[in-house]
C-alpha cells in the first residue's frame, strides 16, 4: 500500500508534465524543427500562472500561462521565418531572454526581489479539495491525479482534433515538405509559428499545471525540462512506434508518465546509491542518448556479422 | 493568359559570380496554349519558371497572369494559380502524409474562404479524390491511406500532377516533370499528363531535354539559349522542323556567336 501511494504520488506530475513533452513532440516531431525555447516558455507559464493566481484567479492563470508559452513560440517563430535565424538560434534567443523577463515577474510582487513565489493555496487542486472537503496527503495525491487527468485529456482530444482540421494538415505537411506546402499556395511562415505557438503554448501550460501542483512557482523549476520532454518523447515512441500524430501525442504522454514512474523507481530502490536523486538529470540524458544511439548500434553489430561471415 | 514583358535577372550581381540569368526576355502565351521549352543546362530555363513562381523578383520588367499585374506577388498567392510538377518526385508530396492527406492539402487551394478549423478529409472529398485517381488507371484509388513515401517515383508525379491541377489553375508548369523516371513510365506519365491538360485545356510550359518530346507534344516550342529566346516556333514551321533542324539551328547560333568572339578577340591585337 505504501509502495502504491508513493508511485500513485508520482502520476500527476507525469501527466502534467505529459503536456511538456506533446509540445516537444509538436515541434521536433511534426514541424521536424528543433526548438529550444521550452525552459523559457515552461518558466514563463509557471510565474504567469502564480501572478495571476496569487490575485485569486488559478483557473484563469492556467489560460493566462499557456497564453504565456503561446506569446513566446510566437516571438522563436517569427525569428525562425521572418528573421531568417537559425532555429536552434532563435529558440536560444528566446530562451535566454525570457529567463531575464521570468526574474523581473518574480518581483512584481509586494514581496520584493525574490526567484520563489508561493501560490498560498490559490491552486486549481486546493480549490477542488476545499470544493470536496478533502484532505489527507493521499487523498491529495488522488485529487492531483484525477484533475490533471480530465485536463490532459480534454487537452489531448483538442490537440488530436486540432491536427485533422485544415489548419492543422498545413502544420503536418510544413513538417514533412516545406515547398509542397509552398506550392500549394499555403504561406509556410505562417503554419510554422503556428506550430511553435501551440508547441509552447502547451509547455506553457504544463508550466503553469506544475507550479500549481507542486503549490510554489521557483525560476529554478524549469530547468532540465527540455531534456525531459525529450526523454519522454523517446520513450513513447520506443513503446508505440513512428505513427501520426494523433498516437504520436498520445505516446508523448504516456512516455512523460513512464519516465516519472522510472525516476521514482530508481529514487525508491537508490540504484544509484545514496547519490540517486541528484543524478536524475545524468539519468535522463543517458535515457535519451542511449536509445537514439540504438539504430546506430544495432547497424554496427550487423556490419561486423557481415565482416566476419565473408571472412 | 501569360504575359511576360522584358524581364531580367542577374545573380550576385555587383561581385565576381555576377550571372546574367534572364535577358530582356519577352513572352507571350494564349489561353490553352502547351509551349515546350528547350535549351542546354544554364540556358535559363528553370530560372524562367521561378520568375514566373515568384521564387524571386525580378530585377525589371512585369509578369501578367489572366491580366493581373503577378510581378511583386508573393511565391504562396502565385501559387494559387501556378501548378508546378518537379523533375524530383519526392519534391511534390509530404512523403510521411496519406495520399489522401496529401490530396487534401492540395485541394484547400480551391477553398481559400473556408473554415480553416473544418475537417480537412471528409468522405466526400476522398470519394471526388478517388474518382480523379481510378481515371489514370495507376492503381492508387485504392491505396488513399498509404503514406505517399511508399508509392513509385511514377506514381507520385502522377499524384502530384493530380495535385496540382485538381482546382484548376491558370498556368501549369511542368519541369522536366518525367525525366527522373524510367522509360515507360514516363512515357505513362506523360500520356496522362497530355490527357489532363487536354480536358481542362491548361495553358502550360514544360522543359524538357527530349527535343523529339519538344516537337511532338503541345502546339509551341521555344528555345532558350543564355537567358534568351532564340528560337519560338510553331503551326506550320514547327510541323515541318525535325529533330536534326533543331539542332543544326542550336549549333549554328552557338557557332555564330563562337564566330563574334573571334572577330571581337582578333581585333583587339
Amino acid at each position: 500500500m505504501v509502495e502504491l501511494q508513493y508511485y500513485l504520488s508520482n502520476l500527476p506530475d507525469g501527466l502534467i508534465y505529459g503536456l511538456l513533452a506533446m509540445g516537444i513532440y509538436i515541434s521536433l516531431r511534426i514541424l521536424d524543427i528543433p526548438d529550444l525555447t521550452t525552459e523559457g516558455s515552461f518558466g514563463f507559464g509557471m510565474v504567469v500562472s502564480v501572478l495571476t493566481a496569487l490575485h485569486g484567479h488559478p483557473i484563469l492563470a492556467l489560460f493566462l500561462g499557456m497564453a504565456a508559452g503561446a506569446a513566446a513560440g510566437i516571438i522563436t517563430g517569427l525569428l525562425q521565418t521572418k528573421l531568417s535565424v537559425h532555429p536552434v538560434l532563435a529558440g536560444i534567443i528566446t530562451m535566454s531572454g525570457l529567463y531575464s523577463i521570468n526574474l523581473v515577474c518574480y518581483s512584481l510582487t509586494d514581496k520584493g526581489a525574490t526567484t520563489n513565489l508561493s501560490y498560498e493555496k490559490n491552486t486549481v487542486f486546493e480549490k477542488v479539495k476545499e470544493l470536496f472537503g478533502i484532505r489527507g496527503q493521499f487523498e491529495t495525491s488522488v485529487v492531483k491525479a484525477v484533475v490533471s487527468l480530465i485536463i490532459v485529456s480534454l487537452v489531448l482530444m483538442i490537440v488530436i482534433w486540432f491536427f485533422r482540421t485544415r489548419v492543422g494538415l498545413c502544420v503536418r505537411a510544413t513538417g514533412d515538405n516545406p515547398d509542397m506546402v509552398s506550392a500549394s499556395s499555403i504561406n509556410v511562415d505562417r503554419t510554422k509559428i503556428i506550430g511553435l505557438l501551440i508547441a509552447n503554448a502547451l509547455i506553457g501550460l504544463s508550466g503553469a499545471l506544475a507550479s500549481q501542483s507542486l503549490g510554489y512557482s521557483d525560476i529554478n523549476t524549469s530547468n532540465g525540462t527540455l531534456i525531459y520532454g525529450l526523454a519522454a518523447v523517446i520513450i513513447g515512441e520506443a513503446i508505440f512506434g513512428k505513427r501520426g500524430p494523433a498516437i504520436g501525442v498520445l505516446s508523448a504522454v504516456v512516455g512523460s508518465i513512464l519516465y516519472k514512474l522510472i525516476v521514482a523507481f530508481v529514487i525508491r530502490e537508490n540504484i544509484f546509491g545514496e547519490k540517486s536523486a541528484n543524478l536524475m538529470k545524468f539519468t535522463c540524458a543517458l535515457i535519451v542518448a542511449i536509445t537514439l544511439a540504438i539504430p546506430a548500434i544495432k547497424r554496427m553489430i550487423a556490419e561486423r556479422k557481415q565482416r566476419k561471415a565473408a571472412n | 493568359m501569360l504575359e511576360i514583358q522584358n524581364i531580367t535577372k542577374t545573380f550576385e550581381k555587383g561581385t565576381v559570380n555576377e550571372h546574367v540569368a534572364i535577358k530582356d526576355m519577352s513572352l507571350s502565351l494564349k489561353k490553352g496554349e502547351f509551349v515546350t521549352i528547350v535549351g542546354s543546362n544554364g540556358a535559363g530555363k528553370s530560372t524562367l519558371f521561378n520568375a514566373i513562381c515568384g521564387s524571386f523578383l525580378v530585377d525589371g520588367g512585369h509578369i501578367f497572369l489572366d491580366n493581373e499585374d503577378i510581378t511583386y506577388k508573393s511565391e504562396h498567392k502565385r501559387a494559387r494559380e501556378i501548378g508546378r510538377v518537379f523533375q524530383d518526385p519526392m519534391k511534390g508530396t509530404a512523403p510521411n502524409m496519406t495520399i489522401e492527406e496529401n490530396l487534401a492539402l492540395a485541394y484547400t487551394r480551391s477553398e481559400r474562404h473556408a473554415n480553416p478549423f473544418s475537417s480537412a478529409i471528409t468522405k466526400k472529398k476522398v470519394a471526388f479524390f478517388r474518382e480523379n485517381l481510378a481515371r489514370y488507371h495507376m492503381g492508387i484509388e485504392d491505396r488513399m491511406k498509404t503514406k505517399i513515401g511508399l508509392l513509385s517515383g511514377g506514381q507520385r508525379q502522377v499524384v502530384t500532377l493530380l495535385m496540382c491541377t485538381l482546382s484548376v489553375p491558370k498556368l501549369l508548369l511542368l519541369d522536366e516533370h518525367t525525366a527522373a523516371l524510367d522509360p515507360a513510365t514516363a512515357e505513362k506519365v506523360m500520356e496522362i499528363t497530355k490527357k489532363i491538360v487536354a480536358e481542362n485545356q491548361l495553358t502550360t510550359m514544360m522543359i524538357t531535354h527530349n527535343l523529339k518530346q519538344s516537337l511532338t507534344t503541345g502546339s509551341r516550342t521555344i528555345m532558350l539559349d543564355s537567358g534568351e529566346i532564340i528560337l519560338d516556333i510553331s503551326g506550320k514551321e514547327r510541323d515541318n522542323m525535325t529533330m536534326d533542324d533543331l539542332v543544326k539551328m542550336y549549333s549554328m547560333k552557338k557557332q555564330k556567336e563562337f564566330d563574334n568572339d573571334r572577330i571581337l578577340l582578333s581585333s583587339e591585337e
